[in-house]
């Protein structure tokens, strides 16, 4: 089918439209992860929304909205955690999103009846973007783009040197926690195209195969989001054209993409 | 010598910090310290591992929960923060990551920071403005930590706080920060209070010393209080000391 279209196809261009979306979003804040070392974080986090959408399903609620509200509240709770607890952040990370995805199986043993939302949460479905979702994704996507805008000079200060940062008058508590969230809302928009299983792959992916080819933090910054954009729009061609799982294909786009980076600059990784 | 000897005025003190105690659960880790800095001064700290130095620098700089009273140029440290720099001890990265020197200075200042402000900082600690175009993962100890001091210099301090600056550095890198300790000092009148287990380093550029074991335990300039009695005291055992001489 010629590429004009299948673009003429509602579907495919919401879902198309809305991994764009979720390719800029996911690639900005995708830089920060990798400067804080904390890929663990999105992927506890899509993996905790699973109780979310349960909880949706059961109550015969909007999956996305409530997955939403759940990944805040976990994310904030994160945060809270850390501060309070003695434990590393990534253990208590762990410990919430088994927990919480735990929690998700113990309530589908509940909603009856086959679960086609539940398998497109999982695996992420290119059938599944509604016109709602993407107001919502572009909604949230503005707002956390808009404050990654206007500080990622106190952020990328902050990741590299928290205490400086501090003294010199960044509100390092204050973002940190808008970050968890971000990074939280952010991983559950990315659940519907990439599934819970694979949505982090999108944060860690682009900017690991820019800071491959990047000469200073503009590039990286740059890169990392037409990087991420490629991934998503080969990833999610492919996918149709070869009936493929929408989530897995742009995954592997991306691991293609990282491990051609890494030949041409013949650096180890 | 009182921790209060030189300056007890607390408007006139560049640092006057009273009564202060930092406890980590039960454990007191700083114990009721007093002590003021008079401006365009150089202050270390000294004192084995695990004495507090560097608790006590971080809850002058508000960094910790603290019981007591700390000002910074007669003012809070939250009034004051442009008249503040920080040098921090760890800055540990990702040696790959792709930020070069003039993005890592910006980020103190953002659009407010010219390239003229940038090449004369990076000029005051001795490095050529061909390093800002060096990734930062790419600088030795010495020029790395160098850097990190250009980039507390862009707001033109008038107090500089120094943890460890030459930890983990060569010979060549420690005269260099050596050397820039004495611009600060003798060019800009910048008051600093260092952190430093160099013993020989301190004795060439403070002017005074404070021997630190979660109180002050000594207090005076380095070649009163930098004996061999001293040290011994503070160290728990024999600490030698080989005397360099001292450049003022």
């Amino acid at each position: 089918m010629p590429l004009l279209e299948l673009l003429s196809f509602p579907f495919l261009q919401r879902t198309i439209l809305a991994g764009l979306m979720l390719g800029l979003l996911l690639a900005c804040l995708g830089v920060f992860v990798m400067l804080r070392r904390m890929a663990f974080f999105g992927d506890g986090i899509a993996h905790a929304s699973l109780a979310g959408i349960a909880i949706a399903l059961l109550a015969g609620l909007a999956p996305l909205p409530v997955g939403l509200v759940w990944a805040l509240l976990v994310a904030m709770i994160i945060f809270w955690l850390e501060k309070k607890s003695k434990l590393p952040t990534d253990s208590l990370i762990g410990i919430l999103f088994t927990s919480s995805m735990a929690l998700g199986v113990i309530l589908m043993r509940f909603t009856p009846g086959y679960q086609p939302d539940l398998v497109s949460y999982l695996f992420g479905s290119i059938l599944s973007i509604q016109v709602s979702d993407l107001w919502i994704t572009a909604g949230l996507s503005t707002v956390i783009l808009g404050w990654l805008f206007f500080f990622k000079r106190q952020l990328t200060f902050m990741s590299l040197t928290e205490e400086a940062a501090e003294v010199s008058g960044v509100k390092v508590s204050l973002h940190t926690l808008i970050l968890y969230i971000s990074l939280a809302l952010a991983t559950v928009l990315g659940v519907k195209v990439l599934g819970i299983v694979l949505v982090s792959a999108l944060l860690i992916l682009p900017p690991a195969t820019s800071r491959l080819l990047a000469k200073n933090f503009k590039q990286y910054f740059t890169l990392s989001v037409i990087i991420a954009e490629l991934t998503i729009l080969i990833g999610l061609l492919t996918s149709f054209y070869f009936d493929l799982p929408s989530g897995a294909t742009i995954v592997l786009t991306g691991t293609l993409l990282f491990a051609i980076a890494a030949l041409i600059k013949g650096k180890t990784i | 010598m009182s921790p209060h000897s030189k300056t007890t005025n607390n408007s006139q003190s560049a640092i006057f910090v009273e009564n202060l105690s930092v406890n980590y659960g039960d454990k007191k880790v700083v114990d009721n310290v007093s002590f003021s800095i008079d401006p365009g001064t150089v202050t270390a700290i000294v004192g084995p591992n695990g004495s507090g130095k560097t608790t006590l620098l971080k809850a002058v700089l508000g960094l910790l929960p603290i019981e007591g009273q700390v000002s910074i140029l007669g003012a809070p440290l939250h009034k004051v923060r442009h008249s503040v720099g920080y040098v921090p001890q760890r800055f540990t990265f990702d040696r790959d990551f792709p930020i070069i020197v003039e993005e890592f200075l910006r980020l103190s200042l953002g659009r407010q920071c010219s390239a003229h402000r940038i090449v004369t900082s990076i000029k005051e600690v001795g490095l050529t403005p061909l390093v800002l175009e060096r990734k930062i993962g790419s600088l030795s100890g010495g020029q790395l930590q160098r850097v990190l001091i250009a980039q507390a210099l862009l707001h033109d301090p008038a107090v500089l706080f120094l943890d460890e600056p030459m930890a983990g550095i060569d010979m060549a890198g420690e005269n260099a920060i050596h050397e820039v300790i004495e611009h600060l000092k003798d060019d800009h009148g910048t008051t600093i209070l260092m952190v430093s287990h160099d013993i020989v380093a301190i004795a060439c550029v403070a002017d005074r010393v404070f021997c630190f074991n979660k109180k002050i335990i000594c207090d005076g300039p380095p070649k009163k209080v930098l004996t061999d009695e001293s040290l011994t005291g503070l160290f728990g055992s024999k600490h030698l000391l080989h005397h360099r001489e001292h450049r003022r």
